[in-house]
């Protein structure tokens, strides 16, 4: 059954036409996921959602989400479904309460089908280091290529067409890289603009909750139905909520947009950058002024250390609750610190361990000054360039990756001197709370590639709005494994 | 900064209740190798002390407090269901001594 | 050698709020185990604290009594550590920013003179959950965790025992009147940990710091601080160097017990709370909480004084803040408030004491002790109203009059003539009792008082016939 490789909106209106119901749909994406070969999930959640899906009876037409089936990422909290953000420390853990952004799917009308993978705890950009290892790229049937993370099954979920679309979390790139390796619209919008609560948090200052789609239409939607404030999360915005659906208006006429020249610069794949340069040609075409624009060498380079120290502080402290005595597998011990330290030695793999080392570091009395404070001293002085140049522009363009995903072999999460700052640009987007979208690109070599647009905090409704001309330049609306097309920039 | 070697980090991760292997410690070596050399560069920023630490993206200062109604507590099942050692109602873990 | 004491004071105060300091369960200090926790407190994934606004109007208050400079930005830090108690891994506190800071409280030191104890700040933060202790295992009970603290922080300008005990006195009503807490030391609702270090007069520099936990109540403050002054003089004096320790009062003994020595001090790696937002608290909502504060213990004090109590009766009226709310309402039928404040200190203190119980739990109505007060003042003996009082706590559903009638208790007869007819008479009977008196006996005064007093059946006033009575026999 082909229609759940469609849109949201496509889908919509066949249920609304009477050509397939909620239940139909629910059982197909149970089928896809049951027989997933990517590791995309960590629980199907089969039961519950035939049983949601079969009471879906009346088509409620003003809602495009009654009766869609998705994906929730393993890091929100689902009452009563196993909840264990890829981590054994997580193990057999049902929480007692729903993340907010997944009840209000629930009021939507949403199918949660089931829960996907992640890189352990969110932390990290693989997809290969959860606790039911490597999630593979859909694209790549040889399960060479990695989909990337740390919303790994979120992404090779919707890229399978198991379902349109799916909850993710974004903390560097988390969704904005998978996306782009993927084919898919991910979309991250400002910080506060979505409710965290729920959300197991990896550092709450950069956490967003985030999602995938096959369409910049379906993103307005998700966005609407899943913004607001939240009276359980003090951080989220009290601004209105837009029409963001309504309002799209997919027009390049004018609009100033800046591209990242050293981002550019430093991408060597040749076939990259042909597709990126012909989405800059066809968006003058239509009327875009494009500046290049240097954002400061140094300044790119230091994201990532700046990045690691800032979220492994945060992510020491948030995961200090990990300890076995009130949830997650308990271990007997002499003393209570004996059972926390076997809860957490055997619960945490060692690339977490060593980021909470890292981090716990950075923040001890005599090295905060030269590692936590520096850090967030030179986050306000990134965020403030970026903000410098959104001023006059309507948005920040570059490619969200400098090549296609990238082979699990070769790949890994240790710390490297070898930096490329066209892999990690897009933690600029989280170090502001800005608005940031990937959308997909055009194929290289068989793989999608994908490119991101930032704008300015809470402008949400123009940075969708940009996005739909370029998806509508590229052609690429709808990709899934099952749908692939060439976009028009190859 | 504190000086970083082996047994540096040994302790800090025995601090924060866990060990790793060996090889991870080493590893975690190199790391740190890499890290503060990256994060001395980025101490040579020029101008950098003027800029405050910044620990929210955007300025967001809200005026809301909550109102202090108390609302239904969980059940003492439904507190405790998650915990792997329970008795009598509470979680029983081994005697806390100082 | 002489020593001058070092001491600094950090006090928990426990708030009385509704709900906890970030989540909306009950703060009702259930005894019932893991009956008063949410998600947060047990801190379950994702859950997120949200600031209660009745701890932060609470925080004001106290901060402005103590003459303190309030922030009107509210922000939050984490402390980093691992203990048992502490379910996050974490404590929420305002370690950067507290809300209030440079305040001071006046005392009466040894002396009786006016002395002011500077205090560095006050803060909000959380509770930890409370650990039972058994012979091989402990048990953790979530209730407490999450439950509102203030803490308040003095600088080390307090010299001795009394001072602190006084110093804390202070806190505690305050903490009291602003119905902020309980205030209640024996249970745990106000805490105090004391350091204490010695140094030579003169010298700046301060000795090693000894910390004492867990004193639970006021006088133990005073003890305890006495024994460790003196431990540590004897030590100093003798050459033996302070251990940097911690120690706990032990009441039985009187004594400071070792708990463990400290090492190195321990780092909280504290950052700010990324999860709350800075709060801005607009100048109305502050001056609001300021002036919607009830009266405290001072202003009471000195009102009370101003309307003829002693400074004695009025303290001992305000130790407890449900005795001074039940003299206030009593006050509203009474017309003078010495005399209500009298048969509340020995009638009333009395009746409680002898049955163990609180003033909450007293039978009477304040307006029927206000009215039953109002017959002293009218003439009736105390003794004719100590009568009808304890009638009336047997018949608390009487009225004042129906329980006078139904004793059948007359108002003395102001009458000077009426007494010197008796009193003449009297001792025209009893010239043996005059010779009695006259010889030394000094109680034979008593019965020929007690004669008229027959006579009179009660209605003149025992204290006119003995005035009288007194001048006439020395006429005989």
């Amino acid at each position: 059954m082909a229609i759940l490789d469609k849109t949201i909106l496509e889908i919509h209106e066949a249920l609304v036409k009477g050509e397939t119901t909620p239940l139909e749909l629910t059982k197909e994406a149970l089928r896809r996921a049951k027989e997933d070969t990517n590791n995309a999930f960590e629980f199907i959640n089969e039961e519950e959602a035939l049983k949601e899906a079969a009471a879906l009876t009346e088509v409620e037409v003003d809602n495009p989400l009654w009766g869609i089936p998705y994906i929730c990422k393993d890091n929100f909290s689902t009452k009563g479904i196993p909840s264990t953000a890829s981590s054994n420390v997580l193990n057999g853990y049902k929480p007692l309460f729903d993340a907010t952004v997944v009840e209000k799917l629930r009021e939507k009308h949403c199918i949660m089908i089931g829960k996907s993978t992640l890189d352990e705890l969110a932390m990290g950009g693989t997809g290969t280091t959860g606790h039911l290892g490597k999630t593979f790229n859909p694209y790549d049937p040889s399960h060479k290529r990695m989909m990337g993370g740390s919303s790994c099954g979120s992404a090779a979920g919707v890229a399978a067409g198991i379902a349109p679309f799916a909850l993710g979390s974004d903390t560097g790139d988390s969704v904005r890289k998978p996306a782009a390796f993927g084919g898919l619209v991910g979309f991250k919008p400002s910080w506060g603009r979505i409710s965290r609560y729920g959300l197991f948090p990896f550092a709450p200052s950069l956490d967003h909750v985030a999602y995938f789609t096959r369409s910049v239409e379906d993103a307005a939607i998700i966005l609407e139905a899943l913004s607001g404030r939240d009276l359980h999360d003090s951080t989220s915005s009290t601004r209105k909520v837009e029409e963001y659906y309504k309002d799209l208006n997919p027009s390049l006429k004018g609009k100033r947009i800046a591209v990242l020249k050293d981002i550019v610069n430093s991408i060597s794949n040749e076939k990259v950058m042909h597709v990126f340069n012909a989405s800059l040609e066809a968006m003058k075409k239509e009327g875009a002024i494009i500046d290049y624009v240097e954002f400061g060498q140094e300044a790119l380079e230091s994201i990532y250390a700046t990045y690691i120290v800032i979220s492994c502080a945060e992510a020491t402290s948030n995961d200090a609750n990990l300890d076995g005595i009130k949830f997650g597998p308990y271990y007997e011990g002499k003393t209570y610190q004996e059972v926390m330290y076997n809860a957490r030695t055997k619960g945490f793999s060692e690339l977490i361990k060593r980021r909470f080392v890292i981090g716990s570091f950075a923040l001890m009395r005599e090295n905060q000054d030269v590692l936590f404070l520096r850090a967030q001293r030179n986050r306000a002085k990134i965020v403030e360039r970026t903000n410098e140049i959104l001023k006059n522009h309507d948005a920040i363009y570059v490619p969200a990756a400098p090549n296609v995903a990238p082979l699990f072999e070769g790949s890994s999460d240790k710390l490297s001197d070898e930096y490329l700052i066209a892999d990690n640009h897009m933690a600029l987007g989280n170090f502001a709370g800005l608005p940031s979208i990937t959308v997909p690109l055009g194929f290289v070599d068989g793989m999608p590639i994908g490119a991101n647009l930032m704008n300015g905090a809470f402008k949400e409704g123009e940075i969708l709005s940009l996005s739909l001309a370029l998806e509508n330049l590229s052609g690429l609306k709808g990709l899934s494994i099952n749908e692939r097309k060439g976009g028009r920039f190859e | 900064m504190k000086e970083i070697n082996l047994d540096v980090l040994h302790d800090a991760a025995h601090r924060l209740l866990f060990d790793m292997s060996d090889e991870e410690y080493q590893t975690l070596l190199e790391e740190f190798g890499i890290l503060t050399k990256q994060m001395e560069l980025i101490g040579k920023i020029e101008g950098l002390e003027n800029y405050p630490p910044m620990t929210f993206p955007f300025p967001c200062e809200v005026d809301y407090l909550r109102e202090d109604v108390a609302t239904e507590p969980l059940s003492r099942e439904e507190a405790l269901s998650n915990a792997g050692s329970v008795l009598d109602g509470e979680i029983k873990i081994p005697k806390v001594v100082g | 050698m002489n020593f001058e004491a070092v001491i600094g004071l950090e006090i928990h105060v426990q708030m009385k709020t509704k709900s906890k300091m970030f989540s909306s369960s009950p703060n009702a200090f259930s005894k019932s185990p893991n009956t008063e926790v949410t998600v947060f407190d047990m801190a379950y994934p994702g859950t997120m604290p949200v600031v209660n606004k009745q701890a932060v109007i609470n925080a004001i208050r106290v901060a402005n009594a103590l003459h303190m400079e309030i922030d009107h930005t509210i922000c939050f830090d984490r402390k980093n550590y691992f203990y048992s108690d502490l379910p996050k891994g974490f404590q929420i506190t305002q370690q950067f920013r507290p809300i209030g800071k440079n305040g001071y409280l006046e005392i009466l030191d040894r002396d009786n003179k006016k002395k002011r104890i500077n205090i560095e700040r006050i803060h909000m933060e959380e509770d930890t959950c409370k650990q039972l202790h058994f012979a091989d295992y402990s048990l953790l009970d979530y209730n407490r965790a999450g439950t509102p603290l203030v803490e308040i922080v003095s600088r080390p300008e307090i010299r001795n025992g009394t001072e602190a005990m006084r110093y804390v006195e202070g806190i505690r009503n305050i903490v009291v009147y602003s119905l902020t807490s309980d205030g209640k030391m024996e249970e745990g609702s106000l805490r105090c940990d004391v350091n204490v270090s010695l140094r030579p007069y003169g010298v700046k520099e301060f000795g090693t710091k000894v910390e004492i936990k867990n004193i639970n109540s006021l006088k133990n403050i005073e003890q305890a601080l006495d024994y460790e002054i003196a431990r540590q003089s004897a030590m100093l004096l003798s050459g033996t160097p302070v251990q940097q320790e911690t120690r706990r009062f032990d009441e039985a003994s009187g004594k400071t017990i070792l708990m463990r020595v400290k090492t190195d001090a321990v780092d909280y790696k504290y950052f700010p709370e990324p999860n709350i937002t800075p709060i801005a608290l607009s100048d109305e909502f502050v001056q609001n909480a300021i002036d919607t504060c009830p009266e405290l213990y001072e202003s009471k004090k000195a009102r009370y004084v101003a309307s003829g109590l002693s400074d004695t009766d009025a303290d001992i009226i305000l130790s407890d803040i449900n005795m001074a709310s039940y003299f206030e309402s009593a006050l509203k039928s009474a017309k003078k408030e010495k005399t209500l404040a009298n048969y509340l200190i020995v009638e009333v203190n009395g009746y409680l004491n002898k049955r163990g119980i609180s003033i909450l739990d007293f039978p009477l109505e304040p307006e029927k002790l206000g009215e039953l007060t109002n017959l002293q003042e009218d003439g009736f003996t105390h003794k004719q109203c100590v009568d009808i009082l304890n009638y009336l706590l047997e018949e608390p559903t009487l009225s004042v009059e129906e329980a006078r009638k139904a004793k059948g208790i007359e108002k003395m007869v102001q009458d000077d003539n009426l007494v010197l007819s008796l009193v003449t008479e009297a001792l025209n009977e009893n010239p043996q009792s005059i010779a009695d008196f006259k010889g030394g006996n000094g109680r034979a005064i008593g019965f020929l008082i007690g004669q008229v007093m027959k006579k009179a059946k009660g209605k003149v006033n025992p204290a006119d016939v003995s005035r009288v009575m007194n001048e006439e026999i020395k006429k005989r």
